[in-house]
């Protein structure tokens, strides 16, 4: 089974050329960090609340995608709230998704192939290999959206996750976006980590307008 | 974790006590598979002598209704304090699952 931080790289690669959509650099560091933060809390190593983020086992889960995650929480002294620990991990978001691209690449989904622009600038491509992975992810995302099924909570999480990304505008046409709205924001409520993802997207989003439109 | 358990006509009735999070989370939902395998389809969880319920305590329920929509079954919860239901206010939950002020009603609305 695939770790979320791998499945949103999957769904972050452009299908045509293997290259990156373009998307705020600062919500795909909060998906991540957000994505394994969920991951742990599923392999039952935290629990969240409305205020908190638990440390409830900091047995290494020997996933290096998550266990740095864990033992930062776990070295902490301090109980902090979910978006603390978000947007910590959002930090260290470049080698979250160097590790997930690795082993995407190294289990075959994906293939890494190198550029140059203008002979200077190097630059790294990921076509999928047979784009069976990403189609799966795909299908339980569209699974979720277009029906009242109560969805189970990896999907929770990669909704939330997609969301905060902004990956539904390119996942969905303009028209079935505007019909699944309800539906994302119905779900994407139900994770607490999730919600602490969007906010911490949000509030910077909102700062980066408010610097390009000052109010005096 | 301590789990009352009853049947109160057709509906099989679980009242978990105390707390609910990840440190009984696994042991709530298999007293909740338990009576789902054993072919009860209407499954009313009461709450009232619940005092925290964390994001383990919200999936397990999640999977609960999930199997028994998936089953055609139905699943209600009861007599949430304030705490618990401003969780599942803010966490959406409230727009999943069925909840009623006290079991009486939630059987009434069931039966």
């Amino acid at each position: 089974m695939l770790r979320f931080a791998e499945e949103i790289m999957l769904l972050l690669l452009d299908d045509q050329d293997g290259s990156f959509l373009p998307i705020p650099e600062w919500s795909m560091q909060c998906a991540l960090g957000g994505a394994v933060l969920m991951d742990l809390a599923l392999a039952d190593r935290i629990d969240t609340d409305l205020e908190s983020l638990i440390l409830v086992d900091k047995t290494p889960t020997d996933d290096p995608l998550l266990d740095p995650t864990l033992e930062r929480i776990a070295a902490s002294g301090d109980v902090q709230g979910a978006r603390y620990w978000v947007e910590n991990t959002a930090a260290y978001a470049d080698d979250i998704r160097e590790a997930a691209l690795a082993r995407l690449v190294q289990n075959g989904i994906l293939n890494r192939e190198e550029d140059r622009f203008l002979w200077v600038f190097r630059s790294r491509r990921y076509p999928t290999v047979d784009g069976a992975a990403e189609r799966e992810v795909k299908l339980r995302i569209m699974g979720v959206l277009l029906s009242d099924e109560i969805p189970d909570p990896r999907d929770i999480v990669i909704i939330c996750l997609c969301d905060a990304c902004g990956i539904f505008n390119d996942l969905l046409s303009a028209r079935e976006l505007e019909r699944a709205r309800a539906r994302i924001d119905q779900v994407r409520k139900l994770d607490l980590i999730g919600q602490a993802v969007a906010k911490s997207v949000w509030e910077i989003q909102a700062s980066l307008a408010m610097a390009a439109h000052p109010v005096y | 974790m301590d789990i009352g358990e009853s049947k109160e006509g057709a509906v099989f009735v679980l009242e978990p006590k105390g707390r609910l999070d990840s440190a009984n989370a696994r042991s709530f939902e298999e007293r909740v598979l338990a009576a789902l395998e054993k072919g009860e389809n209407a499954l009313l969880i009461d709450f009232g002598k619940l005092d925290y319920i964390s994001s383990a305590g919200l999936r397990v329920l999640l999977m609960g209704a999930k199997r028994l929509q998936q089953s055609g079954g139905a699943i209600a919860l009861c007599a949430l304090s304030s705490s618990i239901h401003e969780v599942f206010e803010i966490s959406g939950f409230l727009t999943i699952f069925n909840v009623h002020g006290d079991r009486a009603a939630a059987l009434a609305a069931m039966g």
